[in-house]
């Protein structure tokens, strides 16, 4: 009995030990390698519980997430246009073929040595062919699509598969940009004495219009108030001729009489020749 | 590093321990949540072991009482499979590493280690990266400036310092988990590509000033498809500036000046409307007096001229009616008026042509002299 328990939990052991060593948990973030004695096997890329040949068989686990490369060290690089330009990026990238990725850089660790070499000349390359202002622009999209293409072509060699390299920073390096800050600064300099002289000058010319517009505002009334005086002066002489012409002979009668009368004032002294018709009864007449 | 190169990794490769990792805190996988922490089965097959020898002697019982201890094992192990999901949270659950289910915030169960495991991410929590900067002990005031995140170049090859804020949460547990292998270091440098992918195409002038708001939303637009494409479950709630500034002292003083400039300029523009606002008016009031005068001249000489026409005419319709006698009648009263007012010397025509010339002495007649020939009509 006791000796039959002990082996009846020596087999229980061993099962253990030998499920133990026969199944294995592939986790949905990783894939695996099965190897036989440092020969890869197969490639275990489903999540799951998996079985292998227990102890002869040996796994490795590899990563199926998607991976962020981002170096260290943004690289110094020449454009097109003979501008220094400090790049950094980053590129995602996967492990789509674990064994070749385990054959060619075995991990992780040697696998990002290796793509910084990578990235590093193909930016270099694909910088060196354009200029600053096309890095700016739209088409940094085709510059990254162009590197990320560069960079896959030795990267699937190792297994790995590039999703995308994008520009992270662009910079001046330290030494251009106090150049850059000086030329800002001008800049801005010329701005700033634009503003000041387009002041003075929108002013000189709001002043000169109202100046001109003063002036052409008084002429104007001193125009239609010679022609309102002239229609009125019209006028008058029109009812005047209207009416005193209807016997010039009485007019010029009536209105010297009415001259007469306001010429003389009463300091003044006539002499007069008692003729003339106010004189005529004078004397007696003689008939 | 969570990449797990031979075996002893976390998930529990050949190695034998059937203790389904619970270690390795460094790994989002490590789950420090889940409550299966049922003792290591070697160690429970030596105490079997040791107990089995203890009690050996005592026959039937002893095999009793052992397979009560594993059966009491057995339930606790059982139990282990509860777990809870608290409200920020949702629970993903894995069978044998492959994603099963995702739960709600509650009480669940799973089966228990190592056949599944849960992991439990902080779906509702919005989490932040600060970029260009970072805060000082929480307090978002006091800021260190990070100068190799802030600094970016304009579209008019000018320098612009920029900070930021993104703010984000987790959209997509399942995505979040398990497509990137660091979401958040991810989140962070495509913000950063794509603020200055925007900033390269802006101008230093506009992103100082009146750009913000387009900066914002587009960055966040830009930034949310990137992370889409990258299927990394996020959800892109805000991309904030929190400053944008000339990049160095000088040059901000030297933008200031433009402010001041353009100050100035409107200043000069502003009196010189004054002016213009002072004079015209005046002009036109002048101009109007003039205008109002005239037409008031007008009006007088015009009223004047009917006047003296209506009472000529008057007159005339009565001398029409006896022509001799009016007129005669209005010579003498005339010179009757004349006359009767004005000093007088008359001088006889018949004396002056007897050819005595009389003495006249004029200065004393009051210096006022007017000779005047009455020959009249």
């Amino acid at each position: 009995m006791s000796r039959l328990n002990i082996i009846l939990l020596i087999i229980i052991a061993a099962i253990a030990a030998t499920a133990s060593s026969a199944l294995f948990i592939v986790n949905e973030t990783q894939q695996a390698l099965v190897i036989q004695f440092g020969e890869p096997k197969r490639t275990v890329d489903q999540p799951g519980l998996k079985f292998k040949l227990p102890f002869i068989q040996d796994v490795i686990f590899f990563e199926k997430r998607v991976l962020s490369f981002i170096p260290d060290e943004g690289e110094e690089a020449i454009l097109k246009d003979q501008k220094r330009l400090k790049v950094d990026t980053y590129a995602r990238f996967k492990i789509v073929d674990p064994l070749r990725f385990y054959q060619s850089v075995r991990n992780e660790i040697e696998a990002r040595k290796q793509l910084d070499t990578i990235v590093d000349s193909a930016l270099r390359e694909e910088l060196g062919l354009r200029g600053l202002k096309e890095i700016l622009s739209e088409q940094r999209n085709s510059i990254t699509k162009n590197i990320r293409d560069q960079v896959n072509i030795k990267a699937r060699t190792l297994g790995m598969e590039i999703i995308d390299v994008q520009i992270r920073r662009a910079d001046y390096p330290e030494v251009t940009s106090q150049a850059i800050f000086a030329r800002m600064i001008s800049e801005r300099e010329r701005i700033a004495r634009e503003f000041r002289a387009t002041g003075e000058e929108e002013a000189q010319k709001i002043r000169a219009s109202a100046e001109k517009q003063r002036v052409v505002t008084v002429a104007d009334g001193a125009r239609q108030s010679q022609e309102i005086r002239g229609a009125g002066d019209a006028e008058a002489i029109r009812i005047y001729a209207e009416s005193f012409g209807q016997d010039p002979e009485f007019f010029s009668f009536y209105r010297s009489m009415e001259a007469y009368k306001k010429s003389f004032n009463q300091d003044d002294t006539m002499v007069i020749n008692p003729t003339g018709d106010f004189f005529k009864f004078f004397e007696l007449p003689s008939n | 590093m969570a990449f797990n190169d031979k075996s002893g990794g976390p998930w529990g490769s050949g190695s034998g321990s059937k203790n389904g990792g619970s270690g390795n805190n460094n790994n989002p996988w490590g789950g420090g949540s889940n409550q299966n922490n049922n003792p290591d089965f070697d160690e429970i097959m030596n105490s079997l072991r040791k107990r089995f020898g203890k009690f050996y002697p005592s026959g039937p019982s002893g095999n009793r009482f052992i397979l009560l201890i594993v059966f009491i094992i057995f339930v606790i192990w059982l139990l282990s499979g509860f777990y809870s999901v608290g409200t920020q949270e949702q629970g993903i659950v894995l069978r044998f590493g492959d994603y099963s289910r995702t739960t709600q915030p509650g009480l669940h169960y799973h089966l228990p280690s190592p056949i599944e495991r849960v992991l439990l991410p902080r779906v509702t929590s919005v989490n932040r990266i600060d970029i260009g900067f970072r805060a000082l002990d929480g307090n978002s005031n006091a800021r260190r400036d990070v100068s190799s995140e802030s600094k970016m170049i304009t579209g008019d090859e000018n320098i612009v310092d920029i900070d930021f804020r993104v703010m984000w949460k987790i959209s997509m547990a399942e995505n979040f988990l398990f497509n990137l292998q660091d979401p958040e270091e991810t989140v962070k440098v495509a913000a950063e590509s794509v603020m200055r992918g925007i900033i390269g195409q802006i101008k230093i002038e506009s992103a100082l000033t009146d750009a913000k708001e387009l900066i914002q939303s587009q960055a966040r637009s830009k930034l949310q498809e990137l992370v889409d494409e990258y299927g990394a479950g996020i959800e892109i709630r805000d991309v904030q500036l929190l400053s944008v500034n000339p990049p160095s002292e000088e040059v901000i003083d030297a933008f200031n000046d433009v402010q001041r400039a353009r100050q100035e300029r409107d200043k000069l523009i502003n009196e010189a409307e004054a002016f213009f606002n002072d004079v015209v008016p005046r002009a036109r009031g002048e101009s109007a007096q003039l205008v109002a005068q005239a037409e008031a001249y007008s009006e007088e000489i015009v009223n004047r001229a009917k006047g003296d026409a209506s009472r000529f005419n008057d007159i005339y319709k009565s001398y029409l009616s006896s022509k001799d006698v009016t007129v005669k009648r209005i010579y003498l009263e005339t010179f009757e008026e004349i006359l009767g007012n004005v000093n007088k010397v008359i001088i006889d025509t018949e004396v002056s042509q007897s050819g005595v010339l009389p003495f006249l002495p004029l200065p004393e007649l009051n210096n006022k002299n007017r000779s005047i020939s009455s020959g009249g009509n």
